[in-house]
Parts: structure tokens; C-alpha cells; sequence
């Protein structure tokens, strides 16, 4: 299609021209000045405070798990009939935390959402982090971690294969293939800017490091070339997967019996909240990076505001959601689906499913106003209210289904240990203490991405008739 | 400037200036005309020329590759290796294969587009291009766009390609010097670091070995065979006397097998049969006799049983007057203790059952020797 000969002489109409990306003058050297000098520079005393902090956590959290190592998951609060409850809890938490970053770097891609190639990066590396944190929770939920291995079939000589029909098996394909892809995405994004690296560094050691990750990127077109057509099939692989992921997660329930498992609506209810959860944690991070990096003028409040947006707008399919869970518990005429939806809102976790709907659905609609799209306090609350409530919606999901179900003889109610908090604890320690050492050692902002969409960054193409 | 050269590169401040000096260069014919930026530039392989990466057709075929591996595996193990009927779906019902091979064609797909794009078609890693060692490497990863004429023989003008660029608006020219073209791979090179691996396999050889027989075999995670227990027959430094089976407590007494004091078959005589008459005890004893007593004393009690001519004996036959004039208690003595070739039934039958069989023996002798007014009973 041809595009309007109006658009083409440069006659816009107002509406549709894009705002800049960026705050002030930013020009490619400027840029590298700014994102790349992070890494050459002594740390504040802040970092080392916020390093300190999460190390803690982080050391909790193994104490932690080093104990259910010892004792076995005994340690935990999980008893019959809720098998499930943390493990799969914060696993399916934090996996979701990470399609956040994958539906920046991939989706908004190929939408040419141009305003992504600012925080891509930062989202990216929040996905492997939290995939990290994720895959955790069912190797230790195993039992015997040192015998994870057998999830995989792999010939063996207990002429044993593992179960394609399981949905949790279909869980091992998925999260091993997200984490895989994301990983590959990431260090694909990021070589470019380690050969900017690599080219600045002064010091021996830091010059090796990055012209070994840099493998030698010399910026050649014809290497840009492929590089491009890459990026562009990667995006479009990892949308597919990202959608993938989540669904295969809530097959873990929808292909079960349990009554408020058995329904079809979880896999996009599931994606749905997962970016839902990531973004809200990507928001939360961002502010802070923003703040104390010096980024205002490429992290801008536009920026901030977009992705309010998206939370806001994921909150009311989330709120869909659980009015759709209501409708057909009620429309199913199944006695067991009504007392399961019944508990959510009225049992003895009755709280906890309120603490969901208020987190989920009632705090964010102040994002309908702009003003509370562009203020610190408003999305840092909303931020916090959406990690709580997401956590708390899998506690529902997971708990308030199981330890109610068919059978009254077999119901009980669940308590969780502080072994379990512990762990708990211990994968925000991985998480942010990942964060951090990453702000510190990589580019946080992907500047190649940036550098291109900067004013005058394309040849124009006035008067001139190579791409006529 | 050397005699021999790479390439002659010119350095351009903007994208634009680039793209207008990318026609001229590609005129004078030189060599072959590359660019090197910071980025990505929009047009800039048409305007050099560049075929189409091929590199969505390989993803392509990469991808079905993924989709067929991944279908044939989970056919091959869940229909004919190790078929298991799960969740009521036959052995080769493929709808459940559906997710785990739409992810690894993605995983197949990605790795090709991934790697493919890094180690085929970029041929990276790759540390020793000329262009890495130049001065205007750090422009080109910054805020620099490159032009370079490559040389593509021996007979490349250098000089008229630092024209050519210097006409077309480069504020820099930078010769680049041919690579050192001196073999990497030379003897001397292999041997040391054939000796190099060798060393270290050694060193870590002996580390382990050391390691192993120095330092107890530490088992941090245990296997649940592996757990503190008796086992039965097995040695135990948990009791004094070394046994893992104990014997029980003098004294003790299995539940429904209380001894009965009976010292003689004379002095169990006066025993009465505590159990009432009911159907009940009547259908137990029966059981109890069919299973144990039948085979010997035959099935209505005469000593006829389907074993005495395999074995040649002679149990008693319980229909003889000497049994009809037993009392009930020199009968379950004989359960108890055995009698002549009988052995004793105590371990096998509780004291419930033991009367039940009594009980039953009764209702044989009767049944045997009925009267008329049995018959009146039975037909009442």
C-alpha cells in the first residue's frame, strides 16, 4: 500500500507525530557517555547498601533451602490435600514476573513500539532473572534435587520415559525453552553495546572480558544485516512463546479435575496476569533505576505513563477474568464450583481473595488519570499493590481450590512454615541482587536500540531516491 | 602508507553523509565497498548491494525440522518404546504431543536464527579482522559511520581508493595494514598446547584421586533405602544383643490368640464352648473346616479326605462313637495341641475360630446321625 502523498511531504497531521523518545539533547556519543560509564565507575555507597540488603535475603533464603535439603519438604506447611502451595505458588509468580520483559523486547518490537528500546534491556535481563528464581521452586518442590535430571527423557537403565501426556512435563519443555530463547534474545541484544564496551574500556582485565562476550562485533553492514533479520525473527518466535509459556503454566491446573482448575479460561487469564505482574515489577524497578542511575532523560515520564497503561488495561482483563470465573461458577449449576467460588470470597482464605480483587482490580483503575499515571507515588503504590495481589491471586488459585475440593472427609486447612516464607524471601534476594550486579557490570539501557531512533539517526529521505 | 594493504577506510560524521558516498565508492570500482556503524542503518544494504539474508529460510527449515523431532520422539516413546495408557487416551493419540513440539520449534528455530546468524553467516567469533586493531574502532561502535574499500587482490590502489572516499566527503582516511598472515597453527603451537591439556588432565587426575582418598566420601544427600532402620535378620547396634529382630516381651500375647490353659486332653474336658449357636459361628466354623480340616477328615468328617491315600494316613474318622461321645472341650483340645499324626493348629486358628470349628464338628456327627426330630426343626 502507498502511503498518503500528504504524510510523504512531510504534511502530518499533529496527532500522529510520535513525541521525541527523549528528554533534552541526546546524541549516540552523549548516550554512551551516559549508559556506558556505569560500568567503568566505583559503585555509590548506596549500591553497596542495597547489595548488603539483598545478600541477606538471599543468604536466608539458602539457609533456608540448604534446611529442607537436610530435613526434606516436611519443612514446609504443604500436608494433604494442598501438595501445592508455595512451590508452585512463586514458581508460577515468578515465571510470570518475566513475560513482562519478553512482551517488551518481542511484541512491542514487532508492533514498532519504538518507545521499548529504552527499557528493553533492563525488562530483558528482569526475565532471566526471574525465570531464575522461578525454576527453582519445582527443583527443590522434587524432593530429591539431585535427581531433577530424570524430568528430561533421556534413555536411562531403568527403561523408563518420561510422560508426554502430563502437563507438567509440557512445563519442563516450556520454561527450559523460555529461558533458553530469553537468554539468547538478551546476548544477542547485548553484544553490540559490549563491543562499545570493549572499545572504551581502559583496564586489562574489563578489556578481555568484554572482547571475548563481544565476539569480535566489528559493526560491519553486512553482519548488521543478518543481525537485523535475526532480532526480527527472534521477536516473532518469542511472541509466539511468550504466549506459549503461560498457557502451558495454567495447563498444570485447567487439565486437572479440581474444581476451580477445570476451566478454559486459564491460559489467557494466565498470560494476562503474568504481564500484568511484569509489568508492574518492571515499573517498580525502573523508577528506581531511573532515579538513582540518572536516566530521566531517556527513562522519561512518557515512558512511565505508557506502561501505566498497559498495567491499567491488563487490570481490567484481569477483572474480566475473575468476573468470568463468577459467571461460570454460577451458569455452571455445579454445587462444587459454587462452593469453590463461594470460598474465594467468603472462606476461611476468604481474605486473601479480597486482598486479590483490591490490588488487582479496585487500586489500579486510578490509573485512569494522567495525573496518577505520571505520579512517583501513585504507580509505586500501584506497583506494590499488583506484586502483592498477582502473588496472592496464585495463593487462591493454588490453595483455595485444593484444600476444599470434592471430598469434605479430605479437607483441611493450610498453614505455610517460615521455612517456606524463608524461601520465599530468599528468591527476591536472587532476584534483585541479580538486578543489581547487572546495573553494574552491563549496559542497562540497550544504547545501539536507542542510538537508532534518535533524531537524525536514519539517512532522510528527501531528495534523495534510493528507497523510492 | 604500506605497500600492501586491507582496506582503506574513510570516516563520516552522519548517516546521511555515508549513504551519498556509499554510490561514489561503489563506482571507482576498486575494491569491495563495506560499511561499519553503530547501528543498524535503514537502506543501507540496498544501497550496497547485499543479497537478502537467507537466514529466514534456514529458521524455516530449522523450525519444521524442530516440529517433526519433536513429534517423532514423543511418538516413538509414548506409542511404541513404552506405550502407557494415561488419562484413558490410546498409546498413539498425538493432541497431547501438540504443546512440547510447538516448543521445540521454537527452540530449534531460535538457536538457528541465533546462532546461524552469529557463527554461519557473521562468521563470528572472529578477533582478528583488521578492522578490530584500527583507530576508527572506536568511532564505529560510538557515534562513527565507516566506509571502507576492501582490497580484493593484489593489485588494489590504495591510494586511489583514500581518494576516491577523501572526494566523497570523508573528514578521515585511515589505511588499514595487511593481516599478519603468518600460519597460526604452527608446530611449536600444537605441541604446547597438546602439553598444556595434558598437564592440566594430569594435574586434575591426581587432584581427584587425592581428593577422593584423603577426604571421607561425603554423602550430604541421602537416599531413603539409606535411612536409620531394623531391618529384619540383619545386625543391629541398636539392642545389646546385636540382633535387629528382637523377640517379644515374655508375656505378650497376639490379639484373638490367647493360650488356653490346657494341660491334658482329660483335663480339657470340662472346657464348655463359650461361642453361642448362632448362624454366624456356624459359617465360620465352616470355612475354617473346609480349609483347614477338610483334606484329612474328609468333608462330612468320616477321616476320608482328598489327601489320606496320597499320604497313607488315617485321621480320625469323626463320625466314629468314640468322637460322638467326646465332650466339646477334649475336641478342641485336639485343635490345640494335635493328636498322633495332627499337628497343632493353635498358630493358624484364633480362639474363636478354634470353637467355630467345634461347633462345626457337632453339627457333622449330627447331621450324620439325625433323628426324627431333627427332621421336625428343619422343616418347621
Amino acid at each position: 500500500m502507498k502511503p498518503d502523498a500528504a504524510i510523504l511531504a512531510g504534511d502530518i497531521p499533529e496527532a500522529l507525530i510520535e513525541p521525541a523518545l527523549t528528554v533534552g539533547v541526546v546524541t549516540p556519543g552523549s548516550l554512551d557517555d551516559q549508559v556506558l560509564a556505569f560500568p567503568e565507575t566505583k559503585p555509590p555507597k548506596q549500591w553497596y547498601i542495597a547489595l548488603a540488603v539483598t545478600l541477606t535475603a538471599l543468604g536466608i533464603g539458602v539457609g533456608c533451602i540448604g534446611y529442607v535439603f537436610a530435613t526434606g519438604i516436611g519443612a514446609w506447611g504443604n500436608t494433604s490435600p494442598v501438595f501445592w502451595a508455595f512451590d508452585i505458588i512463586n514458581f508460577v509468580f515468578w515465571v510470570g514476573i518475566g513475560h513482562a520483559g519478553t512482551l517488551i523486547s518481542a511484541i512491542l518490537f514487532l508492533f514498532r513500539k519504538r518507545w521499548r528500546n529504552a527499557i528493553a534491556r533492563f525488562a530483558e535481563a528482569m526475565t532471566i532473572f526471574a525465570v531464575i528464581c522461578a525454576v527453582i521452586f519445582p527443583l527443590i518442590h522434587v524432593g530429591r534435587p539431585w535427581l531433577a535430571y530424570w524430568l528430561f527423557p533421556y534413555p536411562n537403565q531403568r527403561a523408563l520415559w518420561t510422560n508426554f501426556r502430563s502437563p507438567l512435563l509440557w512445563d519442563v519443555f516450556a520454561v527450559n525453552t523460555y529461558f533458553s530463547v530469553s537468554l539468547m534474545f538478551w546476548y544477542l541484544g547485548l553484544i553490540p553495546d559490549i563491543a562499545s564496551m570493549r572499545d572504551r574500556a581502559t583496564g586489562k582485565v574489563r578489556k578481555v572480558i568484554y572482547t571475548v562476550l563481544a565476539m569480535g562485533w566489528r559493526g560491519a553492514a553486512s553482519h548488521w544485516q543478518h543481525y537485523e533479520k535475526a532480532y526480527l525473527l527472534l521477536a516473532g518466535l518469542a511472541t509466539g512463546l511468550v504466549l506459549s509459556v503461560h498457557s502451558v503454566v495454567s495447563f498444570d491446573f485447567a487439565t486437572s479435575v479440581v474444581p476451580g482448575w477445570h476451566m478454559t479460561i486459564f491460559p489467557p487469564y494466565f498470560v494476562a496476569g503474568a504481564i500484568f505482574a511484569g509489568f508492574a515489577m518492571v515499573v517498580m524497578v525502573l523508577v528506581v533505576v531511573r532515579e538513582t542511575m540518572q536516566l530521566k532523560n531517556l527513562i522519561t515520564m512518557r515512558h512511565l505513563e505508557v506502561m501505566n497503561k498497559v498495567i491499567l488495561a491488563m487490570s481490567c482483563i484481569m477483572g474480566y477474568s475473575y468476573m468470568m470465573e463468577g459467571f461460570t461458577a454460577w451458569y455452571s449449576m455445579n454445587e462444587y464450583l459454587h462452593h469453590g467460588f463461594m470460598n474465594i470470597i467468603s472462606g476461611t482464605y476468604g481474605w486473601a481473595g479480597w486482598v486479590t480483587i483490591s490490588c488487582n482490580i479496585f487500586i489500579p483503575q486510578i490509573l485512569w488519570f494522567k495525573k496518577a499515571r505520571a505520579s512517583y507515588f501513585w504507580m509505586i503504590l500501584v506497583a506494590v499493590g499488583v506484586t502483592i495481589g498477582m502473588w496472592f491471586e496464585r495463593f487462591v488459585i493454588i490453595v483455595v481450590s485444593l484444600h476444599q475440593d470434592y471430598l469434605p472427609s479430605a479437607w483441611r486447612i493450610y498453614k505455610p512454615t517460615m521455612i517456606d516464607f524463608g524461601v520465599l524471601l530468599g528468591t527476591f534476594g536472587i532476584f534483585f541482587t541479580l538486578v543489581l550486579l547487572f546495573a553494574r557490570v552491563l549496559p542497562v539501557i540497550a544504547t545501539t536500540e536507542v542510538k537508532a531512533i534518535l533524531p537524525g539517526a536514519q539517512p532522510s529521505h528527501h531528495g534523495d531516491d534510493h528507497h523510492a | 602508507m604500506p605497500e600492501t594493504s586491507y582496506a582503506v577506510l574513510g570516516v563520516f560524521e552522519t548517516p546521511d553523509a555515508l549513504m551519498k558516498a556509499i554510490p561514489q565508492a561503489r563506482a571507482a570500482k576498486l575494491g569491495t565497498v563495506e560499511a561499519y556503524t553503530p547501528y543498524a542503518i535503514h537502506g543501507i544494504e540496498e544501497a550496497l548491494g547485499l543479497r537478502r539474508s537467507p537466514l529466514g529460510g534456514m529458521v524455516l527449515v530449522m523450525g519444521i525440522l524442530g516440529a517433526i523431532t519433536a513429534f517423532g520422539f514423543q511418538y516413538w516413546i509414548s506409542a511404541i518404546d513404552y506405550p502407557i495408557i494415561t488419562g484413558g487416551k490410546g498409546a498413539g493419540s498425538w493432541e497431547a504431543f501438540i504443546p512440547i513440539m510447538f516448543e521445540v520449534t521454537v527452540l530449534f528455530a531460535t538457536f538457528t536464527a541465533g546462532l546461524g546468524m552469529l557463527f554461519l553467516l557473521n562468521k563470528l567469533p572472529f578477533f582478528g579482522h583488521p578492522v578490530l586493531s584500527s583507530k576508527s574502532i572506536k568511532g564505529i561502535t560510538r557515534d562513527r559511520y565507516v566506509l571502507a574499500v576492501e582490497a580484493e587482490s593484489e593489485a588494489f590502489d590504495s591510494a586511489a581508493a583514500a581518494r576516491t572516499l577523501q572526494a566523497a566527503g570523508a573528514i578521515e582516511i585511515e589505511a588499514l595494514p595487511a593481516p599478519d598472515r603468518s600460519p597460526f597453527l604452527t608446530s611449536d603451537y600444537i605441541l604446547r598446547t597438546l602439553g598444556g591439556i595434558f598437564i592440566a588432565c594430569v594435574v586434575a587426575g591426581l587432584a581427584m584421586y587425592f581428593a577422593t582418598k584423603w577426604f571421607p566420601v561425603l554423602a550430604p544427600m541421602k537416599y531413603m533405602h539409606e535411612q536409620p532402620r531394623l531391618n529384619a535378620q540383619k545386625a543391629s547396634d541398636f539392642f545389646k544383643d546385636g540382633h535387629g529382630m528382637q523377640q517379644p516381651v515374655p508375656g505378650t500375647v497376639a490379639r484373638g490368640y490367647l493360650p488356653t490353659a490346657t494341660g491334658t486332653q482329660e483335663e480339657a474336658a470340662s472346657l464348655v464352648n463359650p461361642l453361642p449357636r448362632t448362624p454366624e459361628v456356624f459359617a465360620l466354623g465352616k470355612k475354617v473346616y473346609t480349609n483347614r480340616c477338610e483334606v484329612c477328615h474328609g468333608a462330612v468328617g468320616n477321616g476320608v479326605g482328598s489327601l489320606t491315600a496320597a499320604y497313607g494316613a488315617k485321621p480320625a474318622n469323626l463320625q466314629a462313637q468314640q468322637f460322638l461321645d467326646y465332650p466339646d472341650g477334649k475336641i478342641y483340645w485336639a485343635i490345640v495341641n494335635g493328636k498322633n499324626s495332627m499337628p497343632s493348629h493353635a498358630p493358624y486358628l484364633s480362639e474363636r475360630e478354634r470353637w467355630a470349628v467345634v461347633d462345626y464338628v457337632r453339627a457333622l456327627q449330627r447331621a450324620q446321625n439325625a433323628k426324627d426330630e431333627d427332621l421336625k426343626v428343619a422343616t418347621r
